[in-house]
């Protein structure tokens, strides 16, 4: 009977919303539906997980099935990590590896086309940790993989050299794209978001205000309203937004104030960095123009955000053409 | 509750002093004595500017509106003393002037907690993981705390768990800590009765649970008053600016503001950190007076910063929610919250953070 693997099973069990487990064991197929049926979905998790794991040390099950749960876990519940984006191409020569520490390796193929690999992470003298895991997300028809490593990062440039020679590419650069939405993450480096376009077509005629339509309230600055949300259009589109948890910038531009305060003049960059974090970044920022927080348009800084598929940014100045824009190596 | 002015026993009605924001009803503050002999300056009490008149009792003839830069501790009475006070979170409270308080029977009031405490644990009130051998209290004074000696010396109470693997107490965990100071609080030690102690600032590290049993005790046998502390926006940015413009030896943190912004679908946190040679370089350009701060140099170095952040995304930082400022000295959240990360600067803190309790109390 393998503990280690039974343990690993009923902790996994504990991480899913209760009114779900059952849902899940189904996909995991391990269990048969009557040994599913005496499970008592009623008791608190703790007890449920107790009593499936007690059917799973009934069926002997081992490593090779818990490292499946956790793989079918993760795809159902991608959120609950963070995930990098990579980008793969075959400029430069192939590089050889050696694999020289332990680790447990699975697969799970999907519809779309996605490879999940799990790998439980070990030393050159000890047995892979089944705690220890990274994720890798692969969509055979494309340059691109998903990387969650949370622990022990150092087995990072392992991890992109195996990605490489496994799936035929030369290299492999990790992008400056991250976000706990893996779907998100997709959806900006497919191009699966709608993207902002100019159209010719008049602007709508619905409501862009509030639902309540009292004919006494005349809105003074309703063509200014209407501006705002023209352009907020513009730069972010019709469509929901990709969801990023965050963009950072690392500003290394001059500092320049009005001169009737008679202040900082300096020739070197004004050092800053920026972090704007939201739980639906892109959305958040969309709103802050007509909130009244925010000039319309937005900074083509933080609405590049999809186009460039990055999250982190270095701002330079641009030195002599246009002094007042930036860019971003 | 029962009880008249003076030292009293635990209450008798069981119920936990809600600490966080107003008097609990019923408590001793409520009747004669006390409260009503103390001055009052006839102002709301609660925090606004801090450039209000009477409370620049020690301006020195400076401008209205302004206040002394923090002075500079070259020389430590003693680092290790004050050592425990970093790199730790500070939750702040002001305290109303304790009555008939003598820094002579700490001794005995920690004896007197020690006993609350447990009979508080047998009402089932107190949170209590492992101690059945109890809460232990000490009670010491801080003299090094103060602004001069006309400033009451600071008091730590601090309770450790006493740990039943070895009976002696070396082995006794540190569980919870609070202290009282007052940093040149001359204000309101001027008007003050006697009998009075006025120690306006407390700072705690450790369980709510024991902060309310703590300040419980303190409210019925000193006739006191504790609020939460909360630092309006305003207050952060002259932190921002004060803390931006001391001189550190070593390298230090950036100087980092957070914004809030959470009323939007979905709320926003931005961090804006800039290096600290630059902003401190930016400080010094614009503050022109040596030796002291005005409101309107606060306001120039935060619209410099505001106008470098809207050039670059178009936001107006201004119309967010300024929430903390964290500097290499130290770090203040609104919600009351501080961090000391320079001993030097130690006393320059409390003298901002006594002046904005004392500002609360009146």
């Amino acid at each position: 009977m393998d503990e280690v693997a039974v343990e690993y099973i009923r902790r996994t069990v504990l991480k899913i919303p209760r009114d779900e487990i059952m849902a899940v064991l189904q996909k995991w197929g391990f269990l048969s539906e009557a040994q599913l049926q005496t499970i008592n979905f009623r008791q608190t998790k703790e007890s449920i997980s107790h009593s499936v794991a007690q059917l799973c040390e009934e069926s002997s099950a081992g490593i090779k099935q818990a490292a499946l749960l956790d793989i079918i876990y993760n795809h159902i519940y991608p959120n609950k990590r963070v995930w990098s984006v990579y980008h793969m191409n075959k400029t430069g020569k192939a590089s050889f590896f050696s694999f020289s520490t332990q680790v447990t390796i699975n697969f799970r193929e999907y519809e779309d086309n996605a490879i999940w690999i799990r790998i439980a992470w070990g030393t050159p003298y000890t047995k892979p940790n089944q705690y220890k895991t990274s994720y890798v997300v692969y969509h055979s028809q494309t340059p691109y993989v998903f990387i969650s490593a949370s622990t022990l990062r150092s087995n990072l440039p392992l991890l992109c050299q195996a990605m490489v020679v496994a799936s035929n590419y030369h290299n492999i650069r990790e992008m400056e794209l991250r976000s706990h939405c893996l779907n998100s993450l997709k959806d900006i480096v497919f191009k699966r978001y709608s993207q902002n376009f100019q159209t010719n077509y008049p602007l709508q005629e619905r409501n862009v205000l509030t639902e309540n339509e009292d004919l006494r309230i005349n809105d003074e600055n309703r063509s200014e309203k209407e501006r705002i949300h023209r352009l907020n259009q513009e730069c972010f589109g019709d469509g929901p937004q990709p969801k990023l948890d965050f963009a950072q910038y690392k500003l290394e531009t001059m500092f320049k104030s009005d001169p009737k305060w008679d202040v900082l003049e300096k020739k070197e960059p004004f050092r800053c960095l920026v972090k704007f974090s939201s739980p639906h970044l892109l959305e958040s920022l969309k709103s802050l123009a007509p909130a009244g927080l925010a000039d319309a348009p937005l900074s083509p800084l933080l609405t590049c955000i999809p186009q460039k598929a990055r999250n982190y940014f270095k701002i330079r100045e641009k030195s002599s053409l246009h002094p007042g824009s930036f860019v971003s190596p | 509750m029962a009880g008249g002015a003076g030292r009293g026993g635990a209450g008798a009605d069981g119920t936990g002093v809600q600490m966080a924001g107003g008097r609990p009803a019923g408590s001793a503050i409520e009747m004669e004595g006390a409260m009503r002999t103390l001055p009052s300056s006839g102002r709301p009490s609660g925090t606004g500017r801090l450039s209000r008149g009477p409370l620049f009792g020690r301006n020195y003839g400076l401008s209205p509106g302004s206040r002394l830069l923090p002075p500079r501790c070259q020389e430590d009475a003693d680092p290790q003393k004050t050592a425990f006070l970093l790199r730790k979170q500070w939750t702040l409270y002001s305290v109303s002037p304790l009555y008939k308080f003598s820094s002579a029977d700490l001794k005995d009031y920690a004896r007197m907690l020690g006993v609350f405490i447990a009979a508080e644990k047998q009402k089932g009130l107190a949170v209590d993981v492992d101690g059945e051998l109890g809460v232990r209290v000490a009670m010491s004074g801080l003299p090094e705390l103060r602004g001069s000696e006309q400033d009451p010396a600071a008091v730590l109470v601090q309770l450790s768990l006493r740990s039943s693997l070895s009976p002696k107490n070396s082995e006794e965990k540190l569980i919870w800590s609070g202290w009282f100071c007052c940093v040149a609080g001359d204000d309101l030690l001027e008007n003050l009765p006697e009998n009075f102690t006025c120690l306006p600032l407390f700072l705690v590290n450790g369980a709510e649970s024991y902060t309310a049993i703590v300040g419980s005790w303190f409210q019925k046998t000193f006739d006191c008053c504790f609020r939460r502390l909360a630092i309006s926006p305003l207050n952060l940015t002259w932190m921002a600016a004060m803390w931006t413009g001391c001189k550190v030896d070593k390298n230090t943190a950036a100087m980092e503001l957070l914004f809030s912004v959470p009323h939007l679908p979905q709320p926003l946190d931005i961090s804006y950190a800039i290096h600290p040679e630059d902003v401190k370089a930016l400080w010094d350009t614009v503050q022109k007076t040596p030796g002291e701060i005005t409101q309107e140099e606060v306001d120039v170095f935060m619209e410099c910063l505001y106008s470098h952040f809207h050039r670059h995304f178009k936001i107006h930082l201004s119309a967010t929610k300024l929430v903390k400022v964290s500097t290499g000295i130290a770090s203040a959240h609104c919600d009351g919250i501080i961090k000391f990360l320079q001993s030097q600067y130690l006393i320059g803190v409390l003298m901002l953070l006594t002046e904005l309790a004392i500002s609360q109390i009146q």
